[in-house]
């Protein structure tokens, strides 16, 4: 990795000088866009493509919503699944990674207070990612027409073998490559940075990015190794078939961690962007690095959690998966302390008295401030339902059940999504010199997205443990009723579709908003600063900034939690599985089943009312 | 490095919080004697189940005193047999395997529920009450008609499924699929 | 640990950062933590190891 040859080009194009040493200090008279105008319309350009991800994805959820309700089913339940696979693809792959790539590069940039090394490397990584996921997506898009014979109805997992569209697969891998691209255009430009400051600490937002990537790097390895020699091959028929407990393990080996990919950028605005907006300042930067280590330690080496309740995978390598996840809850608790401490000297200063009466004085009327206080609160809630998803031998109760599904509507539909559209109102004026067009739209916006959340995820969990499943279009069957705890299915389902909807509005009103600032004309004096922490880098040990060493560690853990499970997995079924056909989504067999469906559940109807059981369908 | 002494508190709780979660699922595989689906079965062969004499003619089977055994076959997009008719009061393991696609089998309101992976076969064992009926079904998105694969389970008194199944317990095959 | 009795005032705190105890913060997670736990123990003890068809093999 050098970046010698490209440092002298980068400077021209973002026609700045290198810094004069000063390292991590924004000065206060400039916004991001003033200084470094070549990134800033990268991170533009980045944020515009998770905004467009994002409205296509919400649209889906509203119809979902409604439709697995029994409020309004415009669609078959057929075409439910397409808008399942693409809700999840487009929200948390799409949406959330081209967010994060665009705020990694702000805070490198910017902590580093130094231009990416070459401009045109990152146009071409943000071109990877673009053009993969549009392929990807297309693939899903093409599930609702029969015209082409092209689709990919097999939801973000896309467990064998269900088999997807080559392009699909195709389309995910060059995704892929691009952000990998991304992580190596911020590791170059931080080395360039590191031979013009041999002697400095890594700055807090840059050192976050790095072991973030890192942690990036060693997630994804199993992917690529998934896509790369077992499913895409098995797509285009160049293999007959596939170890099904394989590339579920391998998908999950990346489905852990991705979490928490797109969890860091939220707790890098938490941990950077929130305590100055409060006033306040970050309580200990030494914390935070430690708790960025312990992320990128911990977070690969428990995606078994994910399986628990898959057969093939022996009792104890799920119980040391759960002692690992367990583990991992430590760094989020460590984050709900500093960040809100962070937050309370701003209000302690502010004057705010009192052991809760301090909370009165903070700007509440800040929808940045507002959205990300209230997606921290429910990413606590979230936290509980975690501990449950994590507690191996409770899963027989929520296993696939919709508990899940409300679990991670808290944690990346609302501690992620959140976050960022409240970031978006402080970041969008940094990165393009445009005020926003209405704060109130904003706060109102914010506090919707709660209210609808807090509505529809509590329902879900509600669902849940009545064993209402998830991934289902119509959750209702003619053979039994669910129990009546909780207020009861019906009443619950109405709560998720009131909460759904509220969040739609919510969607439309940032969407709104975002478009409608883009109309407002460039202007001054929006820079804002970020204030130092209380107790900075120089009380952190130095161990901590060594990248290399920690990296090494999560390979090893990784190395340990893996390994034999994935050996004892290929000793039972093989490389390539004990044998079973491929599945594909795709072709006419799904217009067959659109029009069977219907008639299976006519067929059904009086059994229900009968109250009597139908034989085996088909 | 310097840590606030209520930021030590906090962590000591944290790790406290930790040691209770693994505890408690601990004392659940210990006291009252949760298991987990594992790997206890060799692999078979989606394609060849009819050559597997458990899976040829998915069905409820004595195994003991009191003991049984069900043969479930998970499918696009049911269940075999349907319905699952279990003795009142008895241990029942189930061994559920797939003949195509992944599928979840979950018994509607209780905690027997496992993933249902072609080439491998999960088992659960569970003790059964009086006489009931629960609702099956799959929770693993298994294809375009997935919202219709449901099954069910009729616990009956004993007697009662000494009747109805005495063809099939015996093995010649009367009370199998057609 | 700073001021042990009454309120750490705004100026004290913008004089010494260093000084500042975050007992909100800490009062705050106290309560988080006691409703995690009784959560737990209901959820696990009650709705878990309380329901039909234990899995016992």
């Amino acid at each position: 990795m050098t970046a010698t040859a490209d440092a002298p080009a980068a400077t021209a194009d973002d026609g700045t000088a290198p810094d004069d040493g000063t390292g991590g200090s924004e000065p206060g008279t400039e916004t991001f866009y003033d200084r470094f105008p070549e990134a800033a319309r990268i991170v533009r350009a980045t944020f515009l493509g998770a905004f467009l991800a994002f409205a296509v994805g919400t649209t889906f959820g509203i119809i979902q919503t409604l439709h697995r309700t029994g409020i309004a089913r415009p669609f078959s339940s057929v075409d439910y699944y397409t808008f399942l696979t693409a809700h999840g693809v487009f929200l948390v792959l799409s949406f959330t990674i081209f967010f994060l790539v665009g705020v990694f590069t702000w805070a490198l940039v910017r902590s580093l207070d130094r231009p990416l090394v070459n401009t045109r490397f990152s146009w071409a990584w943000y071109g990877l990612m673009a053009t993969g996921m549009t392929l990807t997506g297309l693939t899903i898009l093409a599930g609702f027409t029969s015209a082409v014979d092209v689709s990919a109805d097999v939801l973000f997992t896309f467990y064998a073998p269900l088999q997807a569209h080559p392009l699909f697969y195709g389309g995910l891998a060059v995704f892929l490559v691009g952000t990998w691209l991304a992580g190596l255009d911020w590791w170059r430009t931080f080395l360039a940075w590191r031979r013009e400051h041999p002697d400095e600490r890594i700055p807090l937002q840059a050192f976050m990015v790095l072991t973030t990537t890192i942690m990036w790097y060693v997630a994804t390895s199993a992917l690529a190794i998934s896509v790369l020699f077992f499913l895409l091959p098995w797509s285009l028929g160049l293999i007959e078939t596939v170890n099904p407990t394989l590339t579920r393990t391998l998908f999950w080996f990346f489905g852990h961690p991705v979490v928490y990919f797109w969890l860091m950028p939220a707790y890098l605005l938490w941990y950077t962007v929130l305590p100055s907006i409060a006033g306040g300042r970050l309580f200990s930067d030494p914390l935070a690095r430690v708790v960025f280590v312990l992320f990128l330690l911990l977070s690969t080496p428990v995606g078994i959690h994910h399986q628990y309740l898959d057969p093939g995978i022996a009792e104890g390598f799920k119980f040391v998966a759960m002692t690992n996840t367990m583990f991992l809850l430590l760094p989020s608790l460590l984050t709900a302390f500093t960040v809100v401490a962070s937050v309370e000297y701003g209000a302690r200063v502010r004057g705010g008295t009192g052991l809760f009466g301090w909370l009165r004085t903070l700007p509440w009327r800040d929808p940045a401030f507002t959205g990300m206080m209230l997606a921290g609160l429910m990413f606590a809630a979230g936290g509980f339902s975690g501990m449950v998803n994590a507690g191996m031998n409770i899963n027989y109760l929520i296993h696939n059940t919709i508990w899940v599904t409300g679990h991670f509507h808290l944690t990346v539909g609302t501690a992620v999504a959140l976050t960022f559209m409240a970031a978006t109102y402080w970041l969008w004026p940094q990165i393009t010199n445009k005020p926003i067009y209405s704060r109130q739209i904003g706060l109102a916006q914010v506090v919707l997205w709660f209210a609808g959340m807090a509505l529809m995820s509590n329902a879900m969990h509600a669902q849940g443990l009545l064993g209402v499943p998830r991934r289902t279009a119509e959750p209702t069957y003619s053979g039994f009723e669910y129990g009546s705890a909780f207020g009861g299915y019906g009443e619950l389902n109405l709560q998720v579709a009131i909460g759904g909807t509220i969040l739609f509005a919510s969607a439309v009103l940032f969407l709104s908003n975002v478009v409608l600032t883009m109309g407002n004309s460039r202007t001054d004096g929006l820079a804002e600063t970020l204030a130092e922490p209380i107790s900075g880098s120089e009380d952190a040990p130095l161990v901590l900034d060594n990248i290399r060493l920690w990296g090494g560690i999560a390979v090893l853990l990784v190395l340990l939690a893996y390994a034999l499970p994935i050996v004892a997995i290929v000793q039972r079924g093989g490389l390539f599985g004990p044998g079973g056909e491929a599945y594909p989504m795709v072709l006419d067999a799904l217009a067959i089943l659109a029009e069977q469906a219907p008639d299976v559940l006519v067929e059904r109807m009086p059994d229900v009312l009968g109250g009597g059981w139908a034989g085996g369908w088909p | 490095m310097h840590v606030h002494s209520y930021e030590k508190i906090w962590l000591a709780l944290g790790l406290g919080l930790i040691l209770l979660l693994i505890g408690s699922v601990t004392y659940g595989a210990v006291g009252p004697g949760v298991s987990m689906v594992a790997a206890d079965q060799p692999t078979v062969d989606p394609t060849a189940l009819d050559e597997d004499d458990r899976f040829a003619e998915p069905r409820v089977e004595q195994v003991g005193e009191n003991e049984y055994e069900a043969y479930v076959v998970a499918f696009q997009f049911g269940f075999e047999p349907d319905p699952i008719v279990l003795p009142a009061n008895s241990t029942v393991t189930f061994m559920v395997t797939s003949r195509d696609v992944t599928h979840g089998f979950e018994v509607v309101g209780t905690n027997a529920n496992t993933m249902v992976i072609p080439g491998e076969v999960s088992t659960l064992t569970v003790e059964t009450g009086g006489p009931t009926e629960y609702g099956v079904i799959c929770n693993e998105y298994c294809g375009a008609a997935h919202h219709g694969m449901e099954g069910s389970i009729e616990v009956v008194p004993q007697e009662e499924f000494e009747e109805s199944a005495g063809g099939s317990s015996d093995g010649d095959g009367s009370g199998g699929d057609q | 640990m700073g001021t042990t009795d009454g309120e750490q005032t705004a100026a004290g705190l913008l004089e010494d950062p260093k000084s500042f105890d975050p007992k909100g913060t800490l009062a705050l997670i106290l309560v988080y933590f006691c409703i995690l736990v009784t959560m737990w123990v209901y959820i696990y003890f009650v709705e878990f190891l309380g329901n039909d068809l234990i899995v016992v093999g």
